[in-house]
């Protein structure tokens, strides 16, 4: 029973998407809600699973002898993050992608993404991880490219040709690691390095699934096609790459080094490292840029660092402060996105240094933006103070002061270009040029209402961190076996 | 009944030239559509023990050549209607002229009838015959329209097909002179009884050496890819779906599978064939990386494909021939699905000039559609079909030891996406280009297969997994491993 549900998680999604551009020809009022229906059906279950992986329960589903999916508590708590962003994701496409062409293409790649999401997340077996992995890239491709303008569409290519070309690297890991463990069920590498104790996976293995983890997270060197993608699309595309797509790579990272592979210590001191170095490249890059997207999308990179670190620093601490920074981030930075979308939605601009006193006319997303930047810039009792700070805690915990340290110094970073945005857009004097538009307003009420949900989430998940923090602790222990 | 394979198509022919001609028109693309789904389906049906359907086949009491199908035989009937049964479809739609029709419909089954020999056939002349029936109708195909550029290509294939008829010709009387048989089983126990003196093996080796070559000019391996470029885009649109889908494949790739296992008896992972495959990989990618028209863009790609069945051969463990089989019948169903798209783009936009295009999509949704699927299955992108064989293939070489070549195949796959993003963003993704704005979808004539041929594709690509026991494993006993 339990087995079959699991199956349906992904299964409704994945198979009811190919049903949306048929329903589109009926009419978009059935369309949008049969994606609702599909996602909220998904999120409901993985609520009912809740209970049922507590304790040590996992959960295991095969399908004529293949063994498909594996469900504990990390997969739940990561379903839990991308499906509650997915539907407000849908709920607020619902106004913002009325009135242009290819509807139907958009809804049926974004929930087909979030349901390959979904399957990546219960994968049980490498070959399955890279499967749904590929249909998420192609889902992207097609997003990212959506307006069809040529600009957008070698955006959308670069994006495609990044992520697979990690995407490969990262297969020839599993090849190499099949080569060595002779399976590809996570499970049983996992048993297979049971068996042999002190035997680690070959270090160009793991050297090559970094590379798929590091393009498809949007780290340092591979960071470049995040901020192109985020400035292309409609603001609910962004927002899908920066809160959803990128913590593919930090959940993976989570799922296989963490969870599964025992791999040489040194990568515990390398990959720490390649986190410092995109934190501060591409928090430095978002205080000199002026395209308020572009600085977002940045913003993102230096918090995936974060994230990374928290996973790779391998001590408890800081493994649950990067399990929370998943959560934390998505929330936050889904409201800097959309609010991002609604200031450049009405004013018809996305250069801040014309924008100015915009606080007076939209003093909601306003709010909004302020609070869901405290929490990206870690302060209390906003949700990102406490990830954050487990996880430079960890780092210090573990001895690596100097990494510690460099992220203490990402942090005010991240303070500083998030403050510049912020006065610079909502404070101060109008700067707009007079381009015919009129003065501009609030957004739309659907809108105003997502940006505000969302920063009150970021306030309220600070405040109660309790039943997250709780469940997260238990993910880590039994990730890490204690 | 597995004569029914070479006389059905055959009798057909016959019979429909010995008709009145207008009855014989119109009956001759139903009969073909009947014939090739009749086929596949008694392919599907046949039973799985090789040996079993041989043994009561009249034709194997009566005449004097042989014939056998194992269950790699039922993989390359299926790919071998598949690919037919689209091309008369889309020469239903192309082909205006229906004597010109009449006469498309009428090689195609002779070329089927060709290439089912080839897969039958238990000796080598046998094998010879009816590679030169496959060539032969392949020519007069390429220059059906009879315009300067179509019996250029004929042309040139004709001089490197003579080339090498010479070489398999004096191959095979290398071979008869040393074993005195041409039948596969007898010349096999020679060559690998491990009792030829030096001298000898060298005789074999270069005797086996002129057949490989002649096979990889028949299969356009690089470097012996001159004529196929400008065979495939030259030809009419129609014929290139049967050339680029299925002759080069049957007549030089499966027969080269077909030698290595049951006439050479290679078990050993070959430098040669590795070699040679990635080479035709790496070039075949790189050159449709510069192509402006669609087709050649499509022909270099081929080459580019059947690189990946050649180091999936060379590695000689069942996983990657397993693979190479598989990816033999993957790049019959996805670049048949491309040429078919291609002939879509070229009758309604009236030019397959990739800079002239664009944006396409929008007014074609479901050959964009299709065409999408079949390029991400060629570039070995799940959840498509082509991903399955690809990773087979890589995954076999590797186990084999070859790392580099596993390697260099995995990262050429990224060569393979980029130019087909790169025909993506111009011919169908994008704005519409200026000019096309007239444009409709293709008729119904070419959505059958287009549609047929991506459901294919798709669906193998999600329930492979559940494949590998019931399609795959079967096939082993063909590498007895």
């Amino acid at each position: 029973m339990n087995e079959c549900l699991l199956f349906c998680l992904v299964a409704v999604p994945l198979f009811g998407s190919l049903l949306l551009p048929l329903l589109g020809k009926a009419g978009d009022q059935a369309r949008n809600i049969f994606a609702l229906v599909l996602m909220l059906c998904s999120l409901g279950i993985s609520c009912f699973l809740l209970p049922v992986i507590a304790g040590d329960q996992v959960l295991t589903v095969s399908v004529g002898g293949v063994t498909l999916f594996y469900a504990d508590k990390l997969a739940i708590f990561m379903a839990l993050c991308s499906q509650t962003l997915g539907t407000i994701i849908i709920l607020y496409s619902f106004g913002y992608i009325a009135h242009y062409e290819h509807r139907n293409e958009y809804y049926f790649m974004v929930v087909l993404f979030l349901a390959a999401m979904m399957g990546l997340i219960f994968s049980s077996n490498l070959l399955w991880i890279y499967f749904f992995w590929e249909i998420t890239a192609i889902c992207c491709w097609r997003l990212i490219g959506f307006f069809r303008e040529r600009e957008y569409v070698l955006r959308a290519d670069k994006a495609f040709f990044i992520t697979i070309f990690g995407a490969l690297m990262m297969l020839g890991g599993f090849l190499m690691v099949y080569g060595q463990t002779g399976t590809f069920d996570l499970l049983e590498i996992k048993a297979y390095l049971g068996r042999h104790p002190g035997e680690v996976i070959d270090n160009t293995a793991i050297l090559f699934i970094l590379f798929g983890i590091l393009s498809k997270s949007a780290t340092l060197p591979l960071h470049t096609w995040l901020p192109d993608a985020g400035v292309a699309p409609s603001p609910v595309t962004a927002l899908l790459h920066a809160a959803v797509l990128v913590k593919i790579g930090v959940y993976v990272f989570a799922r296989l080094f963490v969870a599964t592979f025992t791999v040489d210590g040194i990568w515990w001191e390398v990959v720490p490292w390649i986190a410092a170095a995109s934190a501060l490249v591409s928090a430095c890059a978002a205080l000199v840029e002026n395209d308020i997207k572009r600085i977002v999308a940045y913003s993102t990179v230096s918090q995936l660092a974060f994230i990374l670190l928290g996973l790779a620093v391998h001590n408890e601490v800081s493994v649950l402060g990067g399990l929370l920074y998943i959560l934390m981030h998505g929330i936050a930075k889904a409201g800097l996105f959309l609010c991002a979308g609604v200031v450049e939605h009405e004013t018809h601009n996305k250069d801040i240094r014309r924008m100015g006193g915009l606080v007076k006319t939209m003093p909601v997303t306003a709010v909004s933006f302020g609070l869901c930047a405290f929490s990206v810039m870690g302060l209390p009792p906003f949700g990102g103070f406490f990830s954050k700070y487990m996880v430079v805690n960890g780092a210090l915990e573990s001895g690596q002061v100097a990494i510690g340290l460099t992220f203490v110094a990402g942090a005010f970073l991240t303070l500083a270009y998030l403050l510049r945005v912020y006065v610079r857009v909502f404070f101060g004097a109008s700067r707009a040029a007079d381009d015919g538009h009129g003065a501009p307003k609030e957004g739309s009420p659907i809108m105003v209402f997502s940006v505000a949900l969302l920063a009150a989430l970021s306030l309220l998940s600070g405040v109660v961190i309790g039943p997250s923090f709780q469940f997260a602790q238990e993910a880590v222990r039994q990730m890490m076996g204690r | 009944m597995i004569t029914l394979y070479i006389a059905l198509p055959l009798a057909v022919v016959l019979l429909l030239n010995l008709s009145p001609r207008r009855t014989a028109n119109a009956l001759s693309l139903w009969c073909g559509l009947v014939l090739t789904v009749f086929a596949g389906a008694y392919t599907l049906a046949m039973p799985h023990v090789p040996g079993l359907a041989d043994a009561f086949d009249p034709a194997n009491r009566v005449l004097q050549w042989k014939i056998e199908a194992g269950n790699l035989a039922g993989v390359m009937f299926l790919s071998i209607a598949l690919v037919v049964f689209s091309a008369f479809w889309v020469g239903r739609y192309l082909i205006a002229d229906s004597n010109r029709r009449f006469i498309f419909n009428n090689l195609l089954l002779l070329c089927m009838t060709g290439m089912n020999g080839i897969v039958l056939s238990n000796d080598l002349f046998t094998l010879y015959v009816f590679l030169e029936v496959v060539a032969a109708s392949s020519f007069i195909l390429i220059a059906l329209e009879r315009t300067n550029a179509g019996l250029e290509g004929a042309f040139k294939y004709v001089l490197l097909s003579a080339v090498a008829t010479v070489l398999v010709l004096s191959s095979m009387a290398l071979i008869f002179v040393l074993v005195g048989s041409l039948d596969y089983g007898t010349v096999k126990a020679v060559l690998t009884s491990g009792q030829l003196d030096a001298a000898t093996s060298r005789f074999v080796t270069f005797a086996i050496g002129l057949f490989v070559v002649g096979l990889f000019i028949k299969g356009g391996m690089v470097p012996f890819h001159g004529w196929l470029p400008d065979a495939y885009s030259s030809a009419p649109t129609a014929s290139s779906v049967l050339l680029g889908g299925i002759v080069t494949k049957a007549a030089g790739v499966f027969t080269l599978i077909q030698l290595a296992q049951n006439v050479f008896g290679w078990d050993k992972p070959s430098p040669v064939l590795l070699a040679v495959g990635t080479l035709s990989i790496a070039v075949g990618a790189f050159a449709a990386l510069g192509q402006r028209n669609f087709k050649r863009m499509l022909a270099y790609s081929s080459i580019s494909q059947i690189g990946y069945i050649i180091i999936g051969l060379g590695a000689a463990n069942e996983v990657a021939v397993v693979g190479a089989i598989l990816h033999l019948f993957n790049h019959s169903t996805f670049k048949t699905l491309l040429f078919v798209n291609s002939a879509a783009v070229e009758k309604q936009a009236g030019t397959v000039d990739m800079d002239k295009l664009g944006g396409l999509a929008n007014k074609m949704p479901v050959t964009g559609f299709t065409s999408v699927l079949a390029m991400l299955s060629t570039a070995g992108v799940p959840p498509l079909s082509g991903f399955w064989s690809k990773l087979l293939i890589v995954l076999g070489v590797w186990l084999s030891g070859a790392h580099a070549v596993a390697v260099t195949a995995i990262l050429l796959s990224v060569v393979t996406l980029a130019y087909f993003l790169s025909m993506q963003r111009r011919v169908f993704f994008g704005r519409l280009a200026p000019g096309l704005e007239g444009v409709k979808e293709a008729g119904g004539w070419l959505l059958v297969p287009e549609i047929v041929l991506a459901v294919i594709t798709l669906g193998l690509g999600l329930t492979m997994p559940w494949f590998f026991n019931t399609f795959l494993v079967p096939l082993r006993s063909l590498w007895s491993l």
